[in-house]
């Protein structure tokens, strides 16, 4: 080296020293190496950790369309008043100063006036006490920024005309763990307020609007079962970044469709990084990934018409429990869902009123008893039964006498159609249990009933995706064949026993009766749309009309079964006919089921109406089920709602498809 | 502008040396303008009033005071070294009483316009003295008074500003004045013992600080004590049985007190190979790295973090250059006065820089040297450039005529 050439000559002393200074630069360059470049990595994760805070940004959830696209849920922007710690950053020092100077004075004056007290100057361990200690300085800090925070909002509160309040507690907690975010003053701005604020907008130091977008069912409790509601939820979705500094609030659909398209509807959650500097405050903002609106989920509900079985369910008061399930019978597609007591997915939003809360648990509210609640069917039944019968060699003129009751190994079972010979028609019509039971019992025989009933998926799920359905049930082939008595068949018969449904289940079951023989599988669900329909994006279209089993009945033997139904509804004598609807021919089938407590008490009587319309070319069928207390029948208590039912479809059909927004007014 | 009072048969001035220092003042402008341009108040004064400007004035003073060294032949000036080196430490005695308190130390005299750091220069006055001192004939050197003398030199301005107290301004006199010592040509077993005993003396207080109990200890300033253990990793070991809430405390304060070590080493090692870019650097805006030295003893962060290991390298190659260009002059210096002038100066030099970039990257406690010519402050700038002008000074005049 250059240098060394020049000291070779020279004294070693001055090489050694060369030496020295070259070593101690090689130690310097290989610690820079070993920082900036061996473990750089991990001093720049060091720095993203200490001065970025990541906020996980909900997206815009999507709507929920009825099938003409009027909106069953949707969003709304609601504007809150947050206050931004980072612009009062030097006010908060400035305070923070000016009192630390009024505490210090007042202080020298007390040792002041202690000296002059003593006649002597203190001592430096006396006078320690005459001087604000670190934990001291810490709460004139507190109260300095705590005052300015409050004048604040109070120029706030003058702005907006309204009283209000900074919780010094609540101030604190969001200074200590959520300075990099504004610190909410007042939520949920009414337009009013919006504009006060927005009027004077000269002197807004520190506080701002920020927007927020809110889940909102402008229906309020119409089709609340189907649509679901949503609970607050801030967490991160599968496959979504994991670890967030804060979170914005957020929802989750907790049940109904809400919950059943909740992937869908949420869509992709975005991140951005606050940029924080030492003492925490914000100093910018990075959207690096921006949230995309979730995708809208169009049902099959028809508005006007669930509103119109809402509306005839709860015909007799709000506190009626039932339900009516509306569906297409040749596609399956669900019109209509209603169940009742009902509530509003509105007021779940931001949370559940106490109140509310307790109505909602008392009434058994939330429950969607369309699908949710095993009930016995009772003489509904008695068409799948009546079906295995003429499937295995019934000739429906052949009557059976009945004398008021029929008695199957020790036990009656009482008839409440009158004593006379029945046959096929007139037994439907007035539905006879010693017609069934005896007919069932000798003709059909249990196995042909429960292979009937596997084959319309009795016992099993229609498959929902609405977190709200039970199973239902319903004896297995196995379990017929053992410790199975006649006494049970006949109970089966009569639609006891040890069998449950669904009202949505029944519906199903009704459509196969009337589509000759299909069994469907319900839809409620029409497609999935996305957020913009510009986007070039196809929608998810579920396919309709999808069969899940056939009946495997001979045509001629639905023939006979929809010719009685019809007669139950048309004839004089028939239980259905509070359900005629004039000019609209209309097949149906009451049932009554009684509910026993463990010690065979009867509680009350779970009451129903099936049906479809129009007989020559069926198109609807019409489910109706109301639980009563004291007595009831489905003839007395669900043809009648049945029969507005149908009417308000008919009004329906003769308006056709108009532009939805009008539809909807009409109702 | 050095040209004017040399004469036509004297050689020039070491260049090289002078184009490294251009390029180290070029650098300290540019980022006591980055480190210190970053907040709104900072930048909103005018411009003849902030430390960017600051700093290139004292540059300009520093290099006017170098050049007028440079008339006079280093003789002359050695002839004074003795009122020089009495005059410094009178004002070291002087800034003990009369001294402005700043972070806890009493290193300063507040003149208004520019706070004088007396001990910058005592370093250079010292150097003169203990040059002028060790000039003598060999053979005096071997006379164990003039040892003990020269020793005595080193140790009275040691101790005055260990009083300040400034142990990192203090303990650069150690190696200065040993490297002296020991190119002047005194006796090996000197060196020897006295390399032996501040070895073992320093290894004693090192022990001693950070094992023995309490009231074993020897005395020293809290922080101090507390920047010690830093660097060596140690806890803050409270008394045994102490309370929770007392253990809670030393851990934060333990915390807090590694702070500006832990931003130090975060800013360099993130600025990576290539670094962040001039202003873009993160860690000194958001304050991170505490303001009131980020431009002073931490400026290499500023430069490490914003310009990255390349910068880094840049930073030591021009020291290098500086360095070696000095050991050279030292080697081509007329006379043993010339030598150990630069001798002193390389070392007092190659100390500093030593102390600060190894405390950035930890491999050295955090003290309070300045990193000389980039970090922001008049009287380091202007002692440092003094100190350049005596080395060309000794290069100018190294043959006799």
């Amino acid at each position: 080296m250059l240098f060394f050439d020049q000291l070779k000559k020279n004294d070693p002393q001055l090489r050694t020293m060369a030496v020295l200074v070259l070593g101690g630069l090689f130690v310097l360059l290989a610690g820079l190496w070993w920082v900036q470049v061996v473990s750089a990595r991990d001093y720049q994760a060091n720095l993203e950790n200490q001065s970025y805070r990541t906020v996980r940004i909900p997206a815009v959830r999507g709507r929920v369309l009825d099938r003409n696209g009027i909106t069953l849920a949707e969003n709304r922007p609601t504007y809150n008043v947050g206050l931004y710690l980072e612009e009062l950053r030097k006010p908060f020092e400035e305070a923070y100063s000016k009192k630390l100077g009024y505490a210090r004075s007042e202080l020298k004056r007390q040792s002041a006036a202690e000296e002059k007290r003593l006649h002597r100057r203190l001592t430096k361990e006396e006078r320690k006490r005459f001087m604000l200690t670190a934990k001291e300085k810490g709460q004139i800090r507190q109260k300095a920024r705590y005052e300015v925070a409050s004048n604040v909002v109070t120029q706030v509160s003058y702005r907006l005309r309204q009283p209000l309040l900074l919780n010094p507690t609540n101030f604190e907690r969001h200074y200590e763990t959520r300075l990099a975010l504004p610190c909410p003053v007042l939520t949920n701005l009414n337009p009013i307020q919006i504009a006060l604020f927005e009027e004077q907008s000269s002197s807004r130091m520190g506080v701002d609007l920020e927007a927020q977008s809110t889940r909102y069912y402008p229906y309020n409790s119409t089709a609340a079962h189907v649509l679901g509601h949503l609970q607050r939820d801030d967490s991160s979705m599968e496959g979504e970044e994991a670890f967030f500094s804060f979170r914005l609030p957020d929802y989750r659909g907790s049940v109904g469709i809400e919950f059943g398209f909740d992937k869908q509807l949420r869509g992709t959650a975005g991140a951005k990084s606050v940029l924080v500097n030492n003492a925490g405050f914000r100093q910018t903002e990075n959207v690096w990934s921006p949230a995309e609106a979730g995708e809208n989920v169009v049902l099959t509900i028809d508005l006007p018409i669930q509103q119109a079985a809402e509306r005839e369910l709860q015909i007799s008061g709000p506190t009626t429990r039932g339900a009516v399930v509306v569906m297409e019978v040749h596609t399956g597609d669900i019109l209509a869902m209603a169940s009742s007591p009902t509530f509003n997915p509105n007021s779940f939003l931001p949370s559940l009123s106490r109140a509310e809360s307790q109505r909602m648990g008392e009434l058994h509210a939330e429950k969607n008893r369309a699908t949710q609640e095993n009930y016995q069917p009772g003489s509904i039944f008695k068409t799948v039964v009546g079906l295995a019968c003429l499937e295995a060699g019934l000739d429906q003129n052949d009557t059976v006498y009945n004398p008021g009751y029929v008695d199957i190994g020790r036990k009656r079972f009482h008839d409440l159609a009158l004593p006379g010979a029945y046959n096929f028609r007139r037994a439907l019509k007035a539905s006879s249990n010693t017609y069934f039971i005896t007919n069932g019992l000798h003709v059909a025989g249990i196995s042909n009933i429960v292979k009937l009933g596997q084959r319309l998926h009795l016992g099993e799920s229609t498959g929902l995706q609405t977190r709200q359905e039970v199973k239902g049930i319903f004896p297995s082939l196995k379990k017929v064949h053992a410790q199975w008595y006649d006494g049970d068949t006949a109970n089966i018969c009569i639609g006891q026993g040890p069998q449950a449904v669904t009202p949505i289940q029944m519906a199903v079951m009704t459509a196969a009766i009337a589509n000759g023989g299909k069994v469907l599988w319900p839809r409620l669900v029409d497609r999935i749309e996305p957020a913009e329909a510009a986007a070039g994006m196809p929608p998810i279209i579920f396919p309709s009309s999808r069969v899940r089993d056939d009946l495997g009945v001979k045509q001629g033997n639905l023939k006979i079964l929809r010719e009685a139904m019809l007669a139950d509804v048309e004839d004089s004598d028939g239980t259905g006919r509070a359900a005629a609807v004039p000019g609209m021919r209309i097949c149906g089938k009451t049932g009554t089921a009684q509910v026993k407590n463990e010690h065979s008490q009867i509680l009350g009587h779970t009451t129903w109406f099936i049906s479809f319309a129009p007989y020559e070319e069926p198109r609807y069928v019409v489910v109706v089920m109301v639980e009563v207390e004291a007595r009831g029948s489905g003839g007395v208590t669900c043809a009648p709602i049945a029969k507005n039912v149908y009417m308000a479809i008919r009004d329906r059909e003769r308006m056709g498809t108009a532009k939805p927004e009008t539809v909807a007014k009409a109702y | 502008m050095f040209d004017r009072a040399l004469n036509e048969r004297q050689p020039r001035l070491e260049r090289m040396q002078l184009v490294a220092l251009f390029g180290l003042m070029v650098l300290g402008a540019a980022f006591v303008y980055s480190a210190t341009m970053v907040n709104e108040s900072a930048s909103s004064g005018p411009w003849y009033s902030q430390s960017w400007f600051r700093q290139i004035v004292w540059y300009a003073l520093g290099t006017g005071a170098a050049a007028a060294l440079c008339c006079a032949d280093y003789h002359t000036l050695t002839r004074w070294s003795m009122v020089v080196y009495w005059f410094s430490v009178l004002l070291l005695a002087a800034v003990l009483f009369f001294g402005t308190v700043r972070f806890g130390a009493r290193r300063w005299f507040d003149l208004g316009f520019f706070s004088l750091q007396p001990s910058e220069f005592a370093k250079l006055a010292f150097i003169l003295a203990q040059a002028h001192f060790l000039s003598r004939p060999i053979e005096e050197l071997r006379v164990v008074r003039t040892f003990w003398k020269a020793i005595g030199m080193m140790m009275l301005p040691f101790v005055l500003i260990l009083k300040e107290p400034d142990l990192g301004s203090a303990l650069v006199l150690l190696p200065t004045g040993l490297a002296m010592l020991f190119v002047a040509g005194t006796p090996r077993r000197y060196l020897v013992w006295l390399f032996g005993s501040v070895g073992i003396l320093g290894t004693i207080f090192v022990l001693n600080v950070l094992f023995a109990p309490p009231n074993w200890q020897v005395k020293l300033e809290d922080y101090q004590r507390r920047r010690l253990l830093v660097y060596f990793g140690r806890e803050y070991t409270p008394l045994s049985g102490a309370p929770k809430a007392e253990r809670e405390r030393l851990r934060k304060m333990q915390f807090d007190d590694s702070h500006n070590v832990r931003q130090a080493l975060i800013s360099v090692g993130s600025g990576g190979l290539t670094g962040k870019g001039w202003r873009q650097g993160t860690q000194n805006a958001l304050g991170y790295l505490p303001r009131p030295v980020a431009h002073n003893d931490f400026i290499f962060s500023v430069i490490a973090e914003e310009r990255g290991f390349v910068g880094s390298v840049i930073v030591l190659t021009l020291y290098g250059v500086v360095l070696f260009t000095g050991i050279k002059i030292a080697g081509q210096a007329r006379d043993r006065l010339g030598k150990l002038m630069a001798v002193g100066v390389v070392t007092l030099l190659f100390s500093h820089v030593f102390i600060n970039i190894g405390m950035n990257i930890r491999i050295m406690p955090v003290t309070g040297v300045p990193l000389p010519l980039l970090s922001y402050g008049g009287s380091s700038v202007l002692g440092s450039l003094i100190a350049m002008g005596l080395l060309q000074n000794v290069y100018i005049y190294r043959k006799t005529y």
